[in-house]
């Protein structure tokens, strides 16, 4: 056995690197939330909890919080189901399974400023292919906003960000029943059990502490997410689309608000920590030690 | 009770192709339409193939260019970041996970974790005070900020898939070539290193894709014309009052088509290397 301290030795660097570009700012991040500066320029001034009572007495910040709950609770929804059922498409054998495989990860490898051209354009109301297939159809008789629209924005940024992000989803998933023996899946199969049997009684219990990594990853992700809202409605129309990230993004960077916007990112913080340690705590990743 | 073999796998097969439209159609469209020119581009009933293809999307994306649009200048600048972030991520994951599988310590586990759990802080909270850092160590609007940025958001995660290559290497193979007179540093590079390749080429094309597209820093850590990355450049395109759809889209292909290109080849390994990093057993 080699000696004890090169272990650690060898994680100094990305050790340090984590310290230096997360663990301090967030200290810092901290502190900027209790302190006031005008335009964010100079060391301001501490001013308690001031900045986290009118961010408290701002509708926006809670249409801001009930748009992130509702924007990370229907994408975790959706790339946990469909991942699983397209996963289990994959595992079965056909003709263009591995051209499926191939082309799976294209829309994550898609960056997101590329999503937000595509699909903008796409869905554009008068000269988008989007509403030009849904005239012809007979579905619509006028042109449909999508993006536009105060109801319809945040769910059709939904249905964008599900298409980046279903890739990743089914390939771990995926990954997760190629460990299931065949025989097992056969046996099961000969007893004479349904798709539903076979999947509630033999393919769930193997594959749950993949789905569990797989809503941890999609939970962190889908929170955070901020360039395709950026670039597409920017939060709008009158803040439909705004979430937590956007929130903090705008009021730091366009209205330089910086107290009050690392006010919001306290409390975002926070919660995703409490999050994040539950899930560690309960649902650890699959692996062993 | 089973339907036939053949209908079975006939009805897969129609919806595998289904799944391949859902996933490439925006990608084909916008491909397309990047040969457009302008008359079939502004039309409510758009068609899928150019009627007459033309490339000059294409040319006026790439020498039309200003000094707030240097669209080749972007993607160089993109391409800069990137490999930097790769390379960095590179010795760093290699170091630490080689440090987190081969080695036993106290505290080991926990470090482990803790390369995962850092993905539960919000990414956003870090851009001011990032912002502030960089401005304070003479980094700001520098393609270094970037770089690093980058590899500290794909390096932990890197290093997490790398552990599981490492362990599935045997000892002994190290061992003999170390009984045989290689130093310890020799073994590592002569022995381990190509047996951990697949990993290797995984995360090589994991923070190369993450630093290729990434927006949000660098929209707020670069404010030099010359220094904007390919997103940022695209992302001024379409913040135009009248959004030239041609050129953006000619310019969006531009962005991604490197990417797939590179990918492709390497699809089946990465996918093999994400498949035995993620699934530890």
């Amino acid at each position: 056995m080699r000696r004890s301290w090169v272990g650690p030795a060898l994680l100094t660097p990305i050790a340090a690197l984590i310290v230096m570009m997360i663990l301090i700012p967030l200290g810092e991040g901290i502190r900027q939330a209790f302190i006031q500066a005008p335009l964010g320029i100079g060391p301001g001034r501490f001013v308690g909890w001031a900045n986290f009572s009118r961010v408290l007495g701002d509708p926006v910040f809670w249409q801001a919080l009930k748009n992130s709950l509702v924007w990370t609770a229907s994408n975790l929804i959706l790339q946990l189901t469909l991942p699983l059922f397209i996963a289990l498409l994959l595992n079965e054998r056909f003709t263009g399974n591995s051209l499926v495989r191939t082309v799976l990860l294209t829309p994550w490898i898609t960056p997101g400023v590329v999503v937000a051209v595509m699909f903008r354009w796409i869905l554009e109301p008068t000269i988008g292919i989007m509403n030009d297939m849904l005239f012809t159809a007979g579905l619509i008789s006028k042109p449909l906003i999508l993006l536009g629209s105060r109801s319809h924005a945040l769910p059709t940024l939904i249905a964008i960000n599900t298409w980046k992000f279903l890739p990743f989803g089914t390939l771990l998933i995926l990954a997760s029943l190629q460990t299931i023996p065949q025989e097992l899946r056969e046996a099961s199969r000969a007893d004479g059990a349904s798709f539903w049997q076979q999947l509630g009684r033999v393919t769930l219990p193997i594959i749950t502490p993949m789905i569990w990594f797989v809503a941890f990853l999609a939970f962190t992700w889908n929170f955070n997410l901020f360039d395709l809202i950026w670039l597409t409605t920017e939060g709008g129309p009158a803040n439909a689309s705004m979430t937590l990230p956007v929130l903090i993004y705008k009021k730091a960077f366009k209205m330089l608000q910086m107290g009050d916007a690392a006010a919001i990112a306290v409390m975002a913080s926070a919660v995703l920590v409490v999050l994040g340690v539950l899930y560690f705590k309960f649902a650890a990743p699959p692996e062993e030690g | 009770m089973g339907m036939p073999a053949r209908l079975r796998r006939g009805l897969l097969s129609l919806l595998g192709l289904l799944l391949v439209v859902v996933l490439l159609f925006p990608l084909v469209w916008m491909l397309a339409s990047s040969f457009k020119p302008l008359v079939e581009i502004m039309t409510s009933q758009p068609q899928l193939l150019p009627k007459n293809p033309t490339v000059a999307n294409y040319a006026q994306i790439l020498w039309a260019t200003s000094e707030v649009k240097n669209f080749p200048r972007f993607v160089m600048n993109s391409l800069q970041v990137s490999l930097g972030t790769m390379m960095l991520t590179l010795i760093l994951a290699t170091l630490g996970g080689y440090g987190l599988s081969r080695f036993r310590y106290r505290g080991k586990q926990t470090l482990s974790r803790l390369m995962l759990f850092i993905y539960v802080f919000p990414a956003v909270p870090l851009l001011i005070p990032v912002y502030k850092l960089m401005t304070r160590v003479g980094l700001f609007d520098t393609h270094w900020a970037l770089i690093l940025v980058n590899t500290t958001f794909a390096a932990p995660f890197c290093t997490w898939l790398l552990t599981s290559f490492f362990r599935a290497i045997p000892k002994e193979l190290e061992e003999a070539a170390e009984v045989d007179g290689a130093t310890p540093v020799a073994a590592f590079i002569r022995i381990v290193l190509p047996l951990a390749a697949p990993g290797l080429v995984t995360i090589g094309a994991y923070s190369l894709i993450t630093a290729w597209g990434e927006y949000m820093f660098a929209s707020v850590l670069v404010i030099d014309n010359l220094k904007k990355t390919a997103p940022l450049g695209l992302a001024t395109y379409m913040a135009d009052q009248y959004i030239e759809w041609g050129p953006l889209s000619a310019g969006a292909v531009l962005v991604v088509l490197p990417v797939l290109l590179l990918f492709y080849p390497v699809a089946q390994r990465f996918i093999q290397g994400f498949i035995a990093g993620a699934v530890k057993s």
